[in-house]
């Protein structure tokens, strides 16, 4: 029968439940990381990805909304991460778009949902109902634990690669700079909410198995983008690279 | 370990943290140098937590666009930095001023 775990073998569980499907390993990260994308394909990223983060602060006052109110701390870091979403400094989708222009795309074609992928499409879908849906720690546990604490370890790959290989300029990827510092808090501030609350065998297996498939979703939304947009673009030599690797 | 030495009002407030570490992610994860960091961004736009550095400079890289950006040259000369883009991976002693500010615990 399954134990509850101590908070260091919850975590440890919980970021191996990530690993199995840590979205770097996607053949469109791989070809980003390796400077094999063109402006187009990252254009068609920016207008994808947009639907997914830009409502990052709805999934999270949805989750704020349910959470019990003694779980002070936990809200207090809800009510924060959407603040910096938002308004702390620059709106964090404004240089997302402001990446997107500098790949040749508008903030008309950004903003416009009829340019998602149904996959992004059903990503997006996945979030909302996580939030709106599941115990709030346990949808902490998929978004912020299973979804946004990858980010920092995904853009640092990938924010070297726009300045040395495509020549972006330091203002252009802002957008990933910024979400290196603010992610890294987030994250772990995710994991610390997750490990102090989630204090019975269901929860923790619940947690785990939520971020097990948000791991997987994020997978999903990137592979669909790798055959929606890029793979038939490249050459047969490059796409073989790519998925060798 | 790093051993973080942060000066405020004649008072030093000292810690250690791990290796490869941003003052500023570490203290909005509460952890030291929680509570006595002010920070807000963590962009290198407001500038909340600027700093002058006392001791620990020589392993800092030079200043990116987004310090030049927010502090301009003058305050880069007199040893003014934003740690929010800075990891640190020695000892490190810094200087800020006026009250502590930042997202705060509430108090119940």
């Amino acid at each position: 029968m399954t134990e509850l775990m101590s908070r260091e073998d919850f975590r440890t569980a919980l970021e191996t439940a990530i690993k199995g499907n840590t979205a770097t390993k996607s053949p469109f990260s791989i070809a980003w990381a390796t400077g094999r994308l063109s402006r187009d394909h990252l254009a068609r990223w920016a207008e994808n990805h947009y639907h997914y983060v830009g409502p990052f602060a709805d999934y999270l006052a949805y989750i704020y909304a349910r959470t019990p109110d003694h779980y002070i701390d936990a809200k207090d870091f809800l009510l924060q991460n959407m603040y910096e979403e938002e308004i702390g400094g620059d709106r964090h989708t404004d240089l997302l778009i402001r990446f997107a222009e500098s790949c040749g795309t508008t903030r008309e074609r950004v903003e416009n949902p009829d340019n998602m992928s149904p996959t992004t499409r059903g990503l997006q879908s996945w979030c909302y109902a996580v939030a709106m849906r599941e115990n709030p720690i346990v949808a902490v546990a998929g978004l912020v634990v299973g979804l946004e604490s990858q980010v920092p370890s995904i853009y640092r790959r990938q924010t070297p690669t726009l300045r040395d290989k495509y020549g972006f300029s330091d203002e252009e990827v802002e957008f990933f700079d910024l979400h290196i510092v603010s992610d890294e808090i987030h994250g772990e501030r995710g994991y610390q909410i997750v490990l102090e609350h989630a204090d019975t065998v269901e929860l923790q297996q619940a947690c785990l198995k939520i971020c097990g498939i948000g791991a997987q979703m994020r997978l999903l939304y990137t592979t669909a983008l790798w055959h929606d947009y890029v793979k038939d673009d490249l050459s047969r030599e490059d796409a073989e690279a790519v998925l060798a690797a | 370990m790093p051993k973080i030495t942060i000066h405020r009002d004649g008072e030093a407030h000292q810690g250690d943290i791990a290796a490869d570490s941003n003052l500023v992610v570490l203290a909005g994860i509460r952890k030291f140098p929680y509570p006595h960091l002010s920070y807000m961004c963590g962009m290198g736009k407001c500038g909340t937590c600027k700093s002058r550095i006392v001791a620990g400079a020589e392993q800092l890289p030079e200043p990116n666009w987004r310090e030049k950006k927010t502090l301009g040259d003058e305050a880069l000369a007199e040893g003014y930095r934003l740690v929010c883009q800075l990891r640190i991976f020695e000892d490190f002693e810094i200087e800020q001023e006026g009250p502590v500010r930042g997202p705060r615990k509430r108090t119940p």
